[in-house]
């Protein structure tokens, strides 16, 4: 029986074997390029919402503490979306008839909620808990990032494993000396 | 299980040899890539919704637990309520309750999941169609309230323990003077009331105090388990077995092995209709009645009741007939137990009247054509009225029918109107506890489906329209407490009870009236509520479904039980159909053959076997209504006949010998005192051989650790429900429970020891063992399972591919893997029910118990907030919180002063499986026997 394969297929063979381990290797270069880049990530992309709120005018024009409408951070695991109540503390005098606050007044008038878009969004079998955070020294900047800075809030960190555990092996300069972060999987996985 | 489907099919490409090859590698190859696809999926975005105005005191993520009651059979058990974010999701028990001492049971435990059950009733129906509620107030309310003269209305409620329910209807009553009124419940207390009003002279409850009783004899009785009071009795008499110098004494008598049976002592088989003979005999050798003892057996347990005196405590059951409970009253009259470890109170029940007679009454009036129109409020007697009143042809002669209840059930079909009710988590009312303590019963949450409440119904046919639950409860108290409302409304409320509601005791003395022979009968059917669907009320409860049988542990049935002589004799084994017959009456059941059972005696639960009413009740179980006779509600002479036919039963454990392996270590209280170190003896012989420094060099910080009591441990399942409701786990069906995938992360094993006609019971709860030298952690191929450095043999669900190594390299079995998608991610009323502080698993990966690591971690983060150390007792698991008789403990054991550590330095504690050198985190505390007689494994071998 006569050769059923040129030789010149052994170069064929050979190159694509070349090519399906390069070819490999490639895909999973891109695919954790892709996976760690604000495509997947969505850091510092500023999200729309119902109504235009400017943390940058609200922190660095007016001064307002991050506390005075993140009631929670100190106490709870979420530190708190204000209700509408607080917007009102002050619109009902100042920018009372503003437009674009139109949707915080109905909100107030209907007793219907705002939608506001979640910026920060964890998976779900993720349990962080910003009271143990801010008792331990972590600043808010640590990981929101200068939101005085952000006309529309967007996120600073990409909030992945990765950029958690930076922090759980070693901890920020802000953070207390006996702070001592754990990085142990049920810290965070339950 | 639709749902399942595409699975299975894959499942069966496994188990059929002739599936083609080709479609063998399609299917695998299609899922394969499925499958790496579901990886690319992007999260999706999300939306908050803060408050309008934000609620004061609450934080979001923080649960918060409001104190009400629960019910069953009509007496109430206070417990605690975790809302998060005003969704109940899990039942804790009231330690301040007097009436619980803040243990649970399995009934309070689930009743969350009935509350947000898919299967509940949601629509006013008429004649099985929708209808709307002021299409009701038009035709029913005029004809309900004005009948056609001579003719009558009626009402039929359960149980009511309710003094506002109570007053309501009496009101009712002055306000349609037509208006009969009737209870029924098919757990019944009427022959304790007949027994109370012959001893008494007139009926009461019996209060039993177990931390004074030295010796106790419970004859047909399970007041551990089954009787109202039990969370409370179980806790005393499991304080009563903690320290050895002042263990009691238990005898037990019961015709099947219950809770109590395996918490004895010593325990005896006997037939329910032989009981008398045993009661006869002990009061006879007690000189209470004339005569000589019939039975050997009581001459020692005489001995040890009269040497106790006051200190003695003979416990009958409920059900046994009048006579032979009144007897029994004057024995422990004669003790001078009276008062001190037996009292009487006034009866819990507002109304207390024998349910059989009412029933059987309202059915004569049914069938004489005087009823016009009658009111069923939450009962489904069509399911649970005795077979032989044939209350069914009765019902169907009134003319107008309305029934108020929780699901479309067998009466709700035949009746003109449903009406859905309101679940206790949705209403106010108030309840009466065993001991006569009365609780307010507070909503956690807005009526889920606009259900109507029994307070607001009877108002409404008294020509209070509009008003609501709340006030009606309240304007009952503002009578009894009037200025001092306010203040006392909102105590109540927080505490769960009114302070010293209790009834006082009641001191006449008993008459004694001699009792004849027992007639037992050849081959007797005793009949017992159900120790997980009761009396068929939680039927579509799927938690209690699937649960575990306590001893049995036949999941989702329940089953005809005989002693294996029993068995032999009518020539059947377990999973044989038979048919029941008593009277003229026949049901079939499967046959499951139980060591522990009485000879002659064939046991059968009430509950399961329904017709109608949620679709998880209808395929399982075997109706004992179907010949329970209304004249002898709990034993009657049966027939057993072979079908030829066999029925598959899931039971989760199918061999129940030790087989040598030292799982539960026992001695008695003499063979202790003799060897204090007898629990570590099996172990002498093991080397303690290991490569690593002791030690873990990784272990930091506080070691947590669980020791579980054997000596209190009753086998009840409060714990393993606990577990579910506070873990997400899911129930996966009776289908896969047959082929071993249940899910419980906590289950109790049953064993027999001894005789395999008359066998020592015991049961053991088993949990992750938390080794410190853990099997599974070291196959795990993508190191899903890990050791944390506090001793944690941590589940990493993001981790895990589903290789079940773990699982196959595991002792202990506790491993629990997703085969299918169990959880129900697409019911939107299951999704507030989830704990919202654990993840809900899905397909593919393994899972188990985690210490509660949600409840660890939040502790720790409140001590690490407030720097300070975690409090010795600040972590209660969920199991732990659960038990009602204290048997586990968890804590820190690298501190010599905690309570774990002080329970694993008792000499009894020891380990499972010692000899494959895992170092389990759990231990236990070897069981001790009192025993008063050669214990039944001498006496056997």
């Amino acid at each position: 029986m006569g050769q059923l394969f040129p030789k010149s297929a052994n170069v064929l063979a050979r190159t694509t074997l070349l090519l399906l381990a390069g070819g490999g290797a490639l895909t999973l270069g891109i695919a954790y390029a892709v996976n760690s880049s604000s495509l997947v990530t969505r850091t510092e992309m500023a999200r729309e919402q119902p109504v235009p709120f400017s943390h940058k005018h609200h922190v660095a024009g007016l001064a307002l503490d991050c506390r005075y409408c993140h009631v929670y951070v100190e106490e709870g695991a979420s530190a708190g979306i204000p209700p509408t109540h607080t917007c009102m503390t002050c619109h009902s005098q100042v920018w009372s008839e503003a437009e674009t606050l139109e949707p915080v007044r109905e909100s107030y008038r209907t007793d219907k909620p705002l939608r506001w878009t979640r910026v920060h969004d964890l998976p779900d079998f993720v349990y962080f808990d910003h009271s143990i955070h801010i008792a331990k020294g972590v600043e808010c900047v640590d990981c929101h990032g200068n939101v005085e800075k952000m006309p529309l809030v967007w996120k600073e960190n990409s909030l992945q494993m990765k950029w958690c555990l930076e922090c759980h092996r070693d901890p920020p300069k802000t953070a207390d000396a006996d702070a001592k972060p754990s990085d142990d999987c049920y810290t965070c996985h339950r | 299980m639709s749902r399942h489907h595409y699975d299975d099919e894959l499942e069966l490409a496994f188990l059929d040899p002739l599936q083609e090859r080709r479609e063998f590698l399609k299917l695998m190859g299609a899922s394969l890539g499925l499958a790496g696809l579901t990886a690319c999926v992007k999260q999706p975005e999300e939306h908050i919704y803060p408050h309008v105005r934000a609620p004061e005191h609450l934080v979001p993520g923080r649960p918060r637990f409001y104190a009400t009651s629960l019910s069953r059979s009509g007496v109430g058990s206070g417990v605690l309520v975790e809302s998060h974010e005003g969704r109940p999701t899990k039942i804790e028990g009231n330690d301040a309750h007097p009436a619980t001492g803040g243990g649970t049971d399995v009934w309070m435990q689930a009743d969350v999941l009935s509350l947000y059950d898919p299967d509940r009733s949601q629509l006013i129906l008429r004649r099985g169609q929708p209808s709307t509620w002021s299409r009701f107030l038009e035709e029913v309310l005029p004809a309900f309230g004005t009948p056609t003269k001579g003719r009558r209305t009626a009402l039929l409620t359960g149980n009511v323990t309710s003094p506002t329910l109570a007053a309501q209807i009496e009101g009712l009553k002055a306000h349609l003077p037509e208006l009969r009124w009737f209870q029924w419940e098919a757990v019944h207390q009427d022959e304790r009331r007949r027994a109370t009003t012959t001893a008494f002279g007139r009926p009461l409850d019996v209060v039993y105090d177990f931390t004074k009783a030295d010796v106790v004899v419970a004859l047909d009785a399970d007041p551990l388990f089954a009787e109202p009071g039990s969370v409370r009795y179980a806790r005393d008499a499991a304080r009563r077995r903690r320290d050895p110098a002042r263990f009691s004494r238990w005898y037990v008598v019961e015709p099947s092995p219950t809770c109590t049976g395996t918490f004895a002592d010593h325990r005896f088989r006997a037939k329910r209709t032989a009981i008398g003979d045993w009661v006869r005999s002990i009061a006879s050798e007690l000189g209470v009645i004339p005569g000589g003892a019939a039975i050997p057996e009581v001459a020692p347990i005489v001995r040890d009741l009269k040497k106790a005196g006051s200190r003695a405590l003979v416990v009958i059951g409920p059900h046994q007939p009048a006579e032979v409970q009144a007897l029994a009253f004057a024995i422990n009259q004669r003790l001078g137990a009276r008062d001190e470890t037996f009292t009487t109170i006034a009866p819990v029940a507002a109304a207390p009247v024998s349910h059989v007679e009412e029933l059987a009454a309202l059915t004569a009036a049914m069938n004489a054509g005087e009823i016009e129109s009658l009111l069923v409020l939450d009962k489904n007697p069509i399911f649970d009225a005795p077979a032989d009143l044939e209350f069914e042809a009765a019902y169907a002669k009134v003319p107008l029918r309305i029934q108020v209840g929780l699901y479309d059930d067998e009466t709700a079909n035949m009746s003109h109107w449903h009406l859905p009710s309101r679940h206790a988590l949705e209403s106010w009312s108030d309840i009466k506890a065993y001991d006569g303590t009365v609780s307010i019963v507070q909503p956690l949450i807005r009526p889920l489906y606009s259900g109507h409440s029994a307070h607001e119904l009877i108002a409404l046919l008294m020509g209070g329209a509009g008003q609501r639950d709340h006030d009606i409860v309240r304007a009952h108290y503002e009578k009894e407490w009037g200025a001092q409302l306010e203040s006392k409304w909102r105590r109540v409320l927080h505490d769960g009870f009114v302070e010293g509601s209790a009834h006082a005791p009641v001191s006449t003395a008993p008459r004694t009236a001699a009792l004849s022979k027992s007639a037992p009968a050849d081959l007797e059917i005793t009949f017992a509520p159900d120790p997980t669907l009761w009396d068929g009320s939680y039927a579509n409860n799927a938690w209690l479904l699937e649960l575990p049988k306590p001893i049995t542990r036949l999941s989702w049935d329940n089953a005809a039980l005989m002693s294996p002589a029993t068995a032999a004799r009518l020539g059947v084994k377990s999973e044989d159909l038979v048919t029941l017959t008593v009277g003229d009456r026949a049901t079939k059941a499967a046959v499951y053959v139980q060591p522990g059972q009485a000879d002659d005696s064939v046991a059968l639960s009430l509950g399961s076997g329904r017709r109608r009413g949620g679709r998880l009740a209808l395929e399982v179980g075997f109706d004992a209504q179907a010949i329970r006779p209304a004249k002898s509600s709990w034993a009657a002479p049966v027939k057993v006949t072979k079908t030829g036919e066999t029925y598959r039963l899931a039971s989760v454990q199918e061999h129940h010998k030790m087989e040598g392996r030292h799982l539960v270590r026992q001695a008695t209280i003499a063979e202790y005192a003799a060897n204090k170190d007898f629990a570590k003896e099996p172990d002498k012989k093991v080397l303690n051989l290991s490569m690593y420094p002791e030690p873990h060099p990784n272990q930091q910080g506080d070691q947590w650790g669980m020791s579980i009591n054997l000596n209190a441990c009753n086998g009840c399942n409060a714990c393993v429900v606990a577990c579910q409701s506070e873990n997400n786990i899911p129930v996966v069906g009776k289908e896969e429970v047959g082929r071993g995938r249940e899910m419980h992360w906590l289950r109790i094993d049953s064993y027999f020891e001894g005789d395999d006609a008359d066998p020592d019971i015991h049961t053991q709860p088993v949990t992750c063992m938390h080794c410190e030298n853990a099997p599974c952690e070291v196959v795990c191929p993508v190191n899903a399972t890990v050791h944390s450095p506090s001793g944690i043999n941590e589940m990493v669900y993001n981790r895990c591919v589903g290789t079940r190594y773990c699982s196959n390299n595991c002792p202990y079995k506790v491993r629990r893997f997703n085969f299918h998608l169990y959880q129900d991610w697409e019911t939107p009323s299951l999704e507030p029910l989830r704990n919202p502080d654990v993840s809900v698993r899905s397909r593919g990966v393994m899972e188990k118990c985690t210490f509660c690591i949600q409840r660890i971690q939040q502790a720790r983060i409140t001590a690490r907030k407030e720097d300070r150390d975690v409090r010795d007792g600040e972590i209660v698991t969920a199991c732990q919180g659960a038990c009602p008789t204290e048997a586990i403990t968890f804590g820190n054991v690298a501190s010599p002063e905690s309570a774990v550590s002080r329970e694993k330095a008792d000499p009894r504690d020891y380990t499972l499986l010692r000899e494959v050198n895992t170092k389990p985190r759990v231990s236990y505390t070897a069981k001790l026997k009192n025993s008063g007689l050669a214990s039944n494994r001498e006496t056997k071998e």
